[in-house]
């Protein structure tokens, strides 16, 4: 099982599978009733292409289910992580 | 039932208490399990002292399952052999 300080996870680049910045990483969104992890809020990179993502003003959402690893990096299906 | 969507940080410094009103400490961290997708329990900080045997002390660990709730302040079973030795296993 794989697991991590959420601390450590503060400003970690997103990076989708095949290897294309999205951005940095923000906040998570959690349901404290559930303990479940729903979604990443990150900052896009200024050169990122957010359309087909769901974007609210300056932040993109990714949802967690689109989280196949967290190392140096996170990283995301990029299927998944539009919607 | 409303679901409670919050940002992680909202929890990082919340006052951990028992369901018997004793003081635990604060929220430090939280362990999230990636590939559960989930938070699996709270690291603390500010430690009650008089709840933990310094001797044997390497930080406490809340597993989430023994939380009651999380609003103003986390609200969890009361368990004092836990906490004296750390281990929620036997709960």
């Amino acid at each position: 099982m794989t697991r991590t300080l959420a601390r450590s996870l503060s400003r970690k680049k997103i990076v989708t599978n095949e290897g294309k910045v999205i951005g940095t990483l923000k906040n998570i969104i959690v349901d404290f009733d559930t303990g479940q992890i729903i979604d990443l809020i990150i900052y896009p990179d200024p050169s990122f292409d957010t359309s087909g993502y769901r974007v609210e003003g300056d932040r993109l959402f990714i949802t967690f289910e689109a989280v196949k690893d967290i190392k140096d990096y996170i990283i995301v299906d990029r299927y998944l992580s539009r919607k | 039932m409303i679901r409670m969507r919050t940002q992680i940080t909202e929890l990082f410094g919340l006052s951990i208490y028992t369901e018997k009103s004793v003081f635990v400490g604060e929220v430090e961290d939280v362990i999230i399990d990636i590939e559960g997708k989930k938070m699996e329990s709270l690291v603390v900080g500010k430690l009650n002292q008089e709840l933990v045997d310094i001797k044997n002390y390497k930080g406490l660990k809340i597993p989430f399952r023994i939380i009651r709730a999380i609003g103003d302040i986390v609200l969890i079973r009361h368990l004092p052999g836990a906490f004296k030795s750390g281990n929620f296993d036997e709960t």
